[in-house]
């Protein structure tokens, strides 16, 4: 576990970047700024970020920019890939009609 | 609620999956295969080109067709394969949820193995979200399960084996590919997969990534620039190329959600989540398995391998196999694996910087940089000899596992010998009777026939030559060196194809003497 208030000023204010309006998860439209910001509000893991701005929680689960939004925790954290706690995996692992989720076979 | 009861349930039918089930079966195991997939074999039916390895390892048998193999022997086998059964979750008790159709279906079973394979990864530069930036495995499900053209003009990220791969594969479904380029200084794939795309003229950009793409509603260009030893971009820099599609080529990640959920202890390395698991693939769930890229991306021929070990090992578990004749499986099955993991690209050689080869010789950096070894350095190579009667050259510099050269010729003319991973020897005093089985076999199209003297001043280069429309004996057209620029004309004096060439081409061209060693390609006029 990080001490985050340690972190918080370790890393220093937001500053913000000329890139920051890029998108990272497209399914659900949340930009690398949006990221970069919550990380600096105390957000430090992949899992509270998805709960917080909902990317990585789209259509494709997070498949498409896992990678992008941990390498940015990263960066901005100044952690190694490998200490960033991974989002939980949950069922369904594909995305599935509730309809028939709750459709079961009798 | 119905809960169906399965003896083993193998998840993904792709390279792993089906090795799996096989082997299990082979025991006596009652296995089902789920894929979400309509089609079964995973990454395999998309690749058209020929493997590498040795014969165990079914190499320069082309990618789709060791997909129907597999699928016939599990089918023999009574393995029972369901298409269009997408696996969503799994549940402790090895409990398993399969959407099929318009129902879930509630599984429960006794062993069970996850190989899901991998998705690739991507990078977000300005314009990613643009119609036309696709993967580069999308790129090939497009051309090689749906013949989709992907687009006319291309621009490939990355200079992986998939990067490489996908890009002669998008010139041979007659895309233009304008360019590669990647972040890294040297190009990361195998440097035969480089050469066949850099005879073609395509430009190799390293140390180089996409700044921005640009377009409305679709990709109408890229700019891309150099980077530095931190990636950051050096200003000025900049070239751009009129495209209409990108491909990205960076990298996959396993797709091990479904063993996460399930509570197995993961590995997490350098970003990528692995499941924790021995050299069977057992997790730290007994029963429960992993295989394949799910557990480490690596290449098909790895992933079937161990997909046979854990298919051994489940027979164990199970109580089909005593556990002495699965170790004693196991062993051989893993000598045959790391057979394969030998040489430049062995994983214990990943960033490495490796400046000879086994044998000593020094690595061709232009083949690092530019994708083709230069004239001057194709000399100092064991497959390169001079003779004025036909005889192979082999343009084969790095050492990577695989060795079908060897075999396929009957004259004792090429020679490898015993350790997969040498360079291949053309042998000096052999006696080459042209059939052309050593090109046809070869899986990085390396080899070409060379008679350097066939009448006064002309000599006759034969090239690999997998590209439609053929040409034709007597055509005209242009012979073009390893760099893909026009040396000089050529007439096209022999056009081979056979069943035994499997799918390859042999084209033979009469070239001034000069440029014996030099022409390494074809081109028609126009
Ligand atoms: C473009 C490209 C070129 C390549 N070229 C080569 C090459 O030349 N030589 C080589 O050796 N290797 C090559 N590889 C690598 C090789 O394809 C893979 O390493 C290999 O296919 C991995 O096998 P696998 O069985 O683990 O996974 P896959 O082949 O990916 O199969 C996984 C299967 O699982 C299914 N699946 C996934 N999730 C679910 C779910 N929830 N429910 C049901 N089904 C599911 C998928 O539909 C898929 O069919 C290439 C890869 C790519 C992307
Ligand atoms: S053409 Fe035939 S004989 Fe000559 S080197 Fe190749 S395989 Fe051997
Ligand atoms: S020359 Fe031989 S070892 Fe090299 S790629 Fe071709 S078949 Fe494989």
């Amino acid at each position: 576990m990080l001490d985050i208030q340690k972190k918080l000023k370790e890393i220093g204010p937001f500053v913000p970047e000329e890139d920051d309006d890029l998108l990272v998860c497209r399914c659900e439209e949340v930009t690398k700024g949006e990221i970069r910001k919550a990380l600096h509000q105390g957000i430090t893991t992949v899992e509270e970020l998805r709960r917080f701005l909902r990317c990585g929680m789209g259509l494709c689960q997070g498949q498409t920019c896992g990678m992008i939004t941990r390498r940015i925790v990263a960066k901005e954290l100044k952690i190694p890939m490998g200490a960033i706690e991974p989002a939980t995996a949950r069922v369904p692992m594909r995305p599935i009609e509730m309809e028939i989720a709750g459709n079961e076979k009798k | 609620m119905k809960i169906e009861h399965k003896e083993l349930i193998v998840v993904g039918a792709g390279p792993a999956g089906l090795s799996a089930a096989i082997e299990a079966a082979k025991s006596g195991v009652k296995a089902i295969v789920f894929d979400e997939n309509s089609k079964p074999g995973g990454q395999l039916f998309k690749q058209i080109h020929k493997f590498f390895g040795s014969k165990e390892h079914k190499a320069k048998i082309r990618g789709f067709k060791i997909g129907q193999d597999l699928l016939q022997e599990a089918e023999k086998l009574g393995v029972e394969v369901v298409l269009n059964a997408t696996v969503v979750g799994l549940y402790p008790e090895k409990e398993i949820i399969v959407k099929i159709g318009g129902e879930v279906i509630h599984y429960k079973a006794d062993a069970v193995l996850i190989a899901t394979g991998a998705s690739e990864n991507m990078v977000n530069f300005r314009g990613w979200t643009l119609p036309g930036v696709i993967g580069a495995g999308a790129a090939q499900t497009m051309m090689n399960l749906h013949h989709i053209k992907p687009g006319n003009r291309v621009f490939m990220l990355g200079t992986g084996n998939v990067g490489l791969v996908v890009s002669s594969q998008l010139l041979q479904a007659g895309c233009e590919v304008v360019a590669l380029a990647d972040a890294a200084p040297k190009i990361g794939g195998y440097g035969v997969h480089a050469s066949k795309v850099a005879r073609t003229g395509v430009p190799f950009y390293l140390s180089h990534t996409i700044k921005e793409v640009e377009g409305e509603d679709h990709v109408t260009g890229v700019t891309i620039a150099q980077v530095d030893e931190h990636f950051q971009f050096i200003p000025g820099t900049e070239k751009h190329f009129a495209v209409d599609t990108i491909c990205v080529a960076v990298g996959l990640s396993p797709m091990a959600q479904l063993l996460k959920m399930d509570g197995i202890v993961m590995d997490d390395t350098k970003g990528r989540t692995v499941p924790k698991c021995d050299r069977t693939g057992a997790t730290s769930i007994p029963g429960i398995y992993a295989a394949g890229d799910v557990a480490g991306i690596e290449e098909a021929s790895s992933a079937m391998i161990e997909g046979r070990m854990s298919g051994s090992a489940i027979a164990a578990y199970l109580g089909y196999l005593s556990s002495d004749s699965s170790e004693h499986r196991v062993d051989t099955l893993e000598n045959s694996l790391s057979s394969l993991r030998q040489g430049m690209f062995a994983p214990e050689n990943r960033g490495k910087k490796i400046e000879t080869t086994e044998e000593g010789i020094a690595i061709s950096q232009n083949l690092l940089k530019a994708g083709f070894v230069t004239d001057d350095e194709i000399t100092r190579f064991p497959g390169f000899r001079k003779e004025m009667k036909v005889h192979p050259v082999l343009e084969c510099t790095q050492n990577i596992p695989c060795n079908p050269c060897q075999s396929a010729c009957a004259k004792g003319c090429i020679s490898i010998g015993e350790h997969m991973t040498s360079l291949p020897i053309s042998v000096d005093g052999s006696t080459c009777v042209n059939c052309g089985m050593c090109v046809a076999s070869c899986s990085g199209q390396a080899i070409f026939l060379v008679a350097e003297e066939t009448r006064a001043g002309f000599g006759e280069v034969t090239i690999p030559y997998e590209f439609l429309p053929l040409p034709a004996e007597g055509d005209g057209g242009f012979a073009l060196g390893r760099d893909g620029k026009k040396l000089c004309e050529t007439t096209i004096t022999r056009v081979r194809t056979s069943k035994a060439y499997d799918g390859t081409a042999l084209v033979t061209m009469e070239v001034p003497t000069e440029y014996i060693d030099k022409a390494r390609f074809y081109k028609k006029i126009g």
